[in-house]
């Protein structure tokens, strides 16, 4: 029992889709193998489940189709491709019709031209140019070099001599102006500074002038100042002792008055007693 | 199967087939009533939204009736239709993927709000309940079918929903029938871990054949 049916054979079974003889051998296998049946019940089981979707309802919609047939030459992306090609050329040729446009290719030469080409002919300078040998060509080329050289040559010079020309006159006008400067100057330093140095000498003298004015005022103005102080000081000085010595007078006054009271009472109490013994007890009872 | 009559019609539709690849407008009209129903489901079920689906069929059915004078084979008709929707889904789910929108219909589902699914089911099920459990159970497998893989999704889509046998899905997809029987398997088993990770089964959606 060496047959052993595999998916292939599973779902050909399931859907009945097995020839009698591989049926039977399935069908064999089923009833030899429980776990092989099982699935397969498996499979049985969720196809019956799958039965519960039905189909949906529908109603077809009406399919337009137009004239695509009759288009179809029209609409054919090379079709249109191949037209527009050949309207293009149609134009170029037209074009190139009007306006007489000729294109010509000979040798190296490629021309486009509207009517007739003109024939260009060769110029006599090409026949001259050939007829030339390497050692004319040569020396012409030396005689120009030469030719270029001396009008170099001539052009240098001038310039060298123009240049120099313009220094020198450049170097005797500067010396000419220093040498100008420099006598003015040694002219001119004995009068400027003569006067320069009484200009100072005046101005040093009035300087020193004023300053001796100013210092002078200023110091009598404090001397001034000083004496009146000083005068006020000893005024008020004076003033004070004065009233000092006043004070004290008054005051001796006051003392010697109080005195001479007290003694003058001292002296009437001593008449009293003297005078009437008998009531000196009783007056001095009521004085003291 | 409620499209019975759709069947009996289609059995009849190789004289339509050909007569539309003789340029009849008048059959590429009636292929187009009679196949617009089957390529919007499985452009539904490829990206559960109605306004994508119906944009795919439309260009889908556009391109039928541009090309179907091309055809060589009428009997190749039904593969070569799917072919054409399947390169349509895939170039509206590139697109969608590049513009990253959120669609409106992810937003505000109207059609949840508006229109109960009992109104347009079949008669078979006159248990309110059963058909809310029903629908339930349908969200939830939608759901579970949009996180595979593309190429698993087509072929369990075109297997299952479309009954499309393994060598026309081959035909469909040009690959090998080998692939697509693999496919269809890692599919299969993918939903199955996603049912179960989800915890859905007989039991706890209480769903009786």
């Amino acid at each position: 029992m060496s047959y052993k049916p595999d998916e292939k054979d599973w779902m050909a079974y399931l859907y009945d889709e097995l020839d009698n003889d591989e049926r039977e051998k399935v069908e064999q296998y089923l009833l030899n193998h429980a776990e092989a049946r099982k699935e397969f019940e498996s499979f049985q089981h969720l196809r019956s489940m799958m039965g519960a979707v039905k189909d949906k309802e529908v109603i077809a919609p009406p399919i337009v189709l137009g004239d695509a047939m009759q288009r179809i030459l029209w609409n054919a992306p090379y079709m249109k491709m191949i037209i527009s090609i050949a309207a293009s050329l149609l134009l170029l040729m037209v074009v190139g019709n009007l306006t007489d446009a000729r294109v010509s290719l000979s040798g190296n030469e490629w021309k486009i031209s509207f009517g007739e080409p003109r024939i260009i002919e060769a110029g006599p300078a090409n026949q001259s140019m050939a007829s030339l040998t390497p050692e004319q060509v040569q020396e012409m080329i030396n005689s120009s070099l030469h030719q270029n050289n001396a009008v170099i040559q001539a052009n240098w010079d001038d310039t060298q001599r123009k240049l120099d020309a313009s220094i020198k006159s450049n170097l005797a006008l500067n010396a000419g102006a220093v040498n100008q400067l420099v006598r003015e100057a040694s002219t001119a330093s004995q009068d400027q500074i003569r006067q320069y140095v009484s200009g100072m000498q005046s101005e040093n003298l009035q300087l020193v002038k004023d300053y001796f004015q100013l210092t002078s005022t200023d110091q009598k103005k404090y001397i001034e100042n000083l004496l009146v102080d000083f005068a006020k000081y000893l005024q008020q000085q004076r003033n004070d002792d004065l009233q000092l010595v006043t004070m004290k007078l008054n005051s001796i006054e006051k003392n010697t008055d109080l005195f001479k009271q007290e003694t003058e009472q001292i002296l009437s109490s001593i008449i009293t007693t003297v005078n009437n013994p008998s009531t000196n007890d009783n007056t001095r009872g009521t004085k003291y | 199967m409620a499209e019975t009559l759709l069947d009996i019609a289609m059995m009849h539709a190789d004289t339509l087939i050909s007569r539309a690849m003789q340029g009849d407008q008048h059959a590429q009209g009636k292929l187009v009533q009679l196949w617009y129903k089957r390529i919007y489901n499985y452009a539904f079920k490829f990206f559960l939204d109605h306004d994508l689906a119906m944009e795919a069929s439309q260009k889908t059915f556009i391109s039928m009736c541009k090309n179907v004078g091309g055809l060589q084979d009428a009997a190749r008709f039904k593969s070569w239709l799917y072919t054409i929707a399947v390169n349509y889904c895939r170039e509206e789910a590139r697109k969608k993927k590049v513009s990253r929108s959120l669609s409106f219909e992810v937003v505000w589902n109207h059609e949840a709000e508006e229109s109960p699914k009992w109104e347009s089911s079949s008669q078979r099920y006159d248990n309110p309940e059963r058909q809310l459990q029903q629908a339930e159970l349908s969200d939830m497998l939608h759901e579970a079918l949009l996180e595979l893989n593309a190429e698993q999704r087509e072929v369990v889509i075109m297997k299952e929903y479309e009954g499309l046998k393994f060598r026309e899905i081959a035909e469909v997809l040009n690959i090998s029938e080998n692939t697509v029987k693999s496919r269809m398997y890692y599919g299969l088993d993918g939903l199955r871990k996603i049912l179960e990770r989800k915890n859905i089964n007989k039991e706890t959606i209480n769903y009786e054949l």
